[in-house]
């Protein structure tokens, strides 16, 4: 089976933020939630970087093992996918996640916090495959279509890539021997390192 | 003539760009450092933060460590009590004599008042800790809204609390003794115990009670605000969970002494009268 990742090339990544508009207009993403945004570090000076973050989908995810109610489940391969209906909005998988990709609408009842939102990798949700409500809750579910995730398909520099594993390493390691420099792509170790 | 001028412009301007920057050659020379594990670490801390230090550690105890620990307090605890209540058993004493006033009609009020949202806070609480359990959803989102709204009663029920009986529940040095002999609780003798209106155990209850609840709704209100680093939020939840479990451990004696240890206690706070009895035996030192 396949193991879905995402990969971020810092030296391409140009900040236009096209994968955070293309993610919160294709999935018809809740205001004030970014599953998607672009961190720029060193602006303005030598050596300024940027890099687009959402949810990594871990291995041995941090959420999945702090959720109290269990919401948070991996998919076999590899997406990490949360259940709405589940979800009680209780903020520990925030806590959790090294990447701070577990988003939550608010407007809820006194303020609280409605249930969490986050990166599906475009692969929907647990509800039926294509259904209204799926659309609704989570979004397209443009991996059963047979397609990367939005966010990947428009990067206009191919910085952002996702997919099969393997296939996306490979790609990043010829670029690495073309450019004659780099390291091993960020957030790797953290997200997909086995114990 | 035109010519000469868009050849020289940008002669010009490159000349200008080449003097502005000289005192920083790097930025003519290169796109900048390459990445590296450094550069790669100064793009973490943008964002989450030094997730070993605090992140890992709120991972590891929230996947496992806090659950267990609530689920000793509410087995082993019970169960000591329940071997008290058949081993050594119940206080009982003469309702004879004349009754001693203890509680006023206001103190027993924000009593009740406090009883009835600590109770919620507890079941609810446990509801999300215990979420899987019962499978989530709406019923421990109700439940969440419902322990906040019990901590907005309490923490003002706590702030009176505080003041109407900090007087009595300051520490004193016969308290040392009270902890000593576990209050008499574990002898059937009835041998005055050295304690004054009240004993060094409902003192510990009632420092717990206001000030870690105090705690307790300042730790609670960040959780629930999201007020704060992501690393201060770890903390929070961390010390919000170890409190909670004591005030619960707490709360179950509070439980267990009122309703069981000693038989007919739980009336001192429905007429506001302890049988003389008693004072004389477990207030030993009490002024009546």
């Amino acid at each position: 089976m396949a193991r879905m990742k995402f990969l971020c090339d810092v030296e391409r990544c140009i900040d236009c933020n096209g994968c955070v508009v293309s993610c919160k207009e294709g999935n018809q993403v809740p205001v004030g939630v970014n599953r998607r945004r672009v961190i720029t570090i060193n602006e303005g000076e030598p050596g300024e970087k940027s890099i687009s973050v959402a949810c990594m989908h871990c291995s041995d995810a941090p959420c999945i093992a702090v959720c109290p109610v269990d919401a948070i489940y991996q998919r076999d391969d590899g997406i990490v996918l949360v259940n709405k209906e589940t979800c009680i909005g209780c903020g520990y998988c925030f806590m959790a996640c090294p990447f701070g990709a577990p988003q939550f609408p608010s407007g809820q009842v006194f303020g609280a916090r409605g249930a969490m939102d986050k990166c599906t990798f475009c692969a929907g949700g647990p509800e039926e495959t294509f259904s209204d409500k799926e659309r609704k809750m989570y979004g397209q579910n443009r991996i059963a279509e047979g397609k990367v995730p939005l966010c990947a398909a428009m990067c206009a520099t191919k910085a952002l890539m996702a997919g099969d594993a393997d296939k996306v390493a490979n790609a990043y390691r010829e670029r690495v021997v073309k450019r004659g420099s780099g390291a091993n792509a960020w957030g790797w170790d953290q997200a997909y390192k086995k114990k | 003539m035109k010519r000469l001028y868009s050849f020289l412009l940008p002669a010009a301007m490159v000349l200008f760009a080449v003097i502005a920057f000289a005192g920083d050659p790097q930025i003519l020379l290169s796109p900048g450092p390459e990445p590296s594990t450094a550069t790669f670490g100064s793009i973490n801390k943008v964002f989450t933060g030094d997730w070993q230090q605090y992140g890992q550690l709120f991972t590891d105890w929230q996947g496992g460590l806090f659950s267990r620990v609530f689920l000793l307090i509410l087995t082993i605890v019970p169960a000591l009590f329940l071997l008290h209540f058949i081993l050594i058993g119940a206080k009982k004493f003469s309702h004879e004599g004349s009754p001693v006033f203890f509680f006023g009609l206001f103190t027993r009020f924000i009593h009740w008042l406090a009883a009835l949202s600590f109770s919620l806070l507890v079941i609810t609480g446990l509801m999300v800790i215990f979420g899987k359990f019962i499978g989530g959803g709406p019923l421990v989102m109700t439940g969440r809204s419902i322990h906040l709204l019990s901590a907005l009663v309490f923490a003002v029920t706590a702030v009176f609390m505080f003041f109407i009986w900090l007087k009595d529940m300051l520490p004193m040095p016969h308290d040392i003794l009270w902890m000593f002999i576990m209050g008499g609780y574990l002898s059937k003798k009835k041998k005055p115990v050295p304690a004054g209106k009240f004993n060094a155990g409902q003192k510990m209850w009632f420092w717990l009670a206001t000030v870690g609840g105090g705690v307790m709704a300042w730790s609670g209100y960040q959780l629930y605000a999201f007020d704060g680093m992501t690393d201060q939020l770890r903390l929070m939840a961390i010390l919000h969970n170890f409190l909670g479990a004591a005030l619960i451990a707490f709360f179950i004696t509070h439980l267990y002494m009122s309703l069981f240890a000693i038989k007919g206690s739980l009336g001192s706070m429905i007429t506001g009268y302890k049988p003389q009895e008693e004072v004389e035996i477990l207030h030993s030192r009490y002024k009546m």
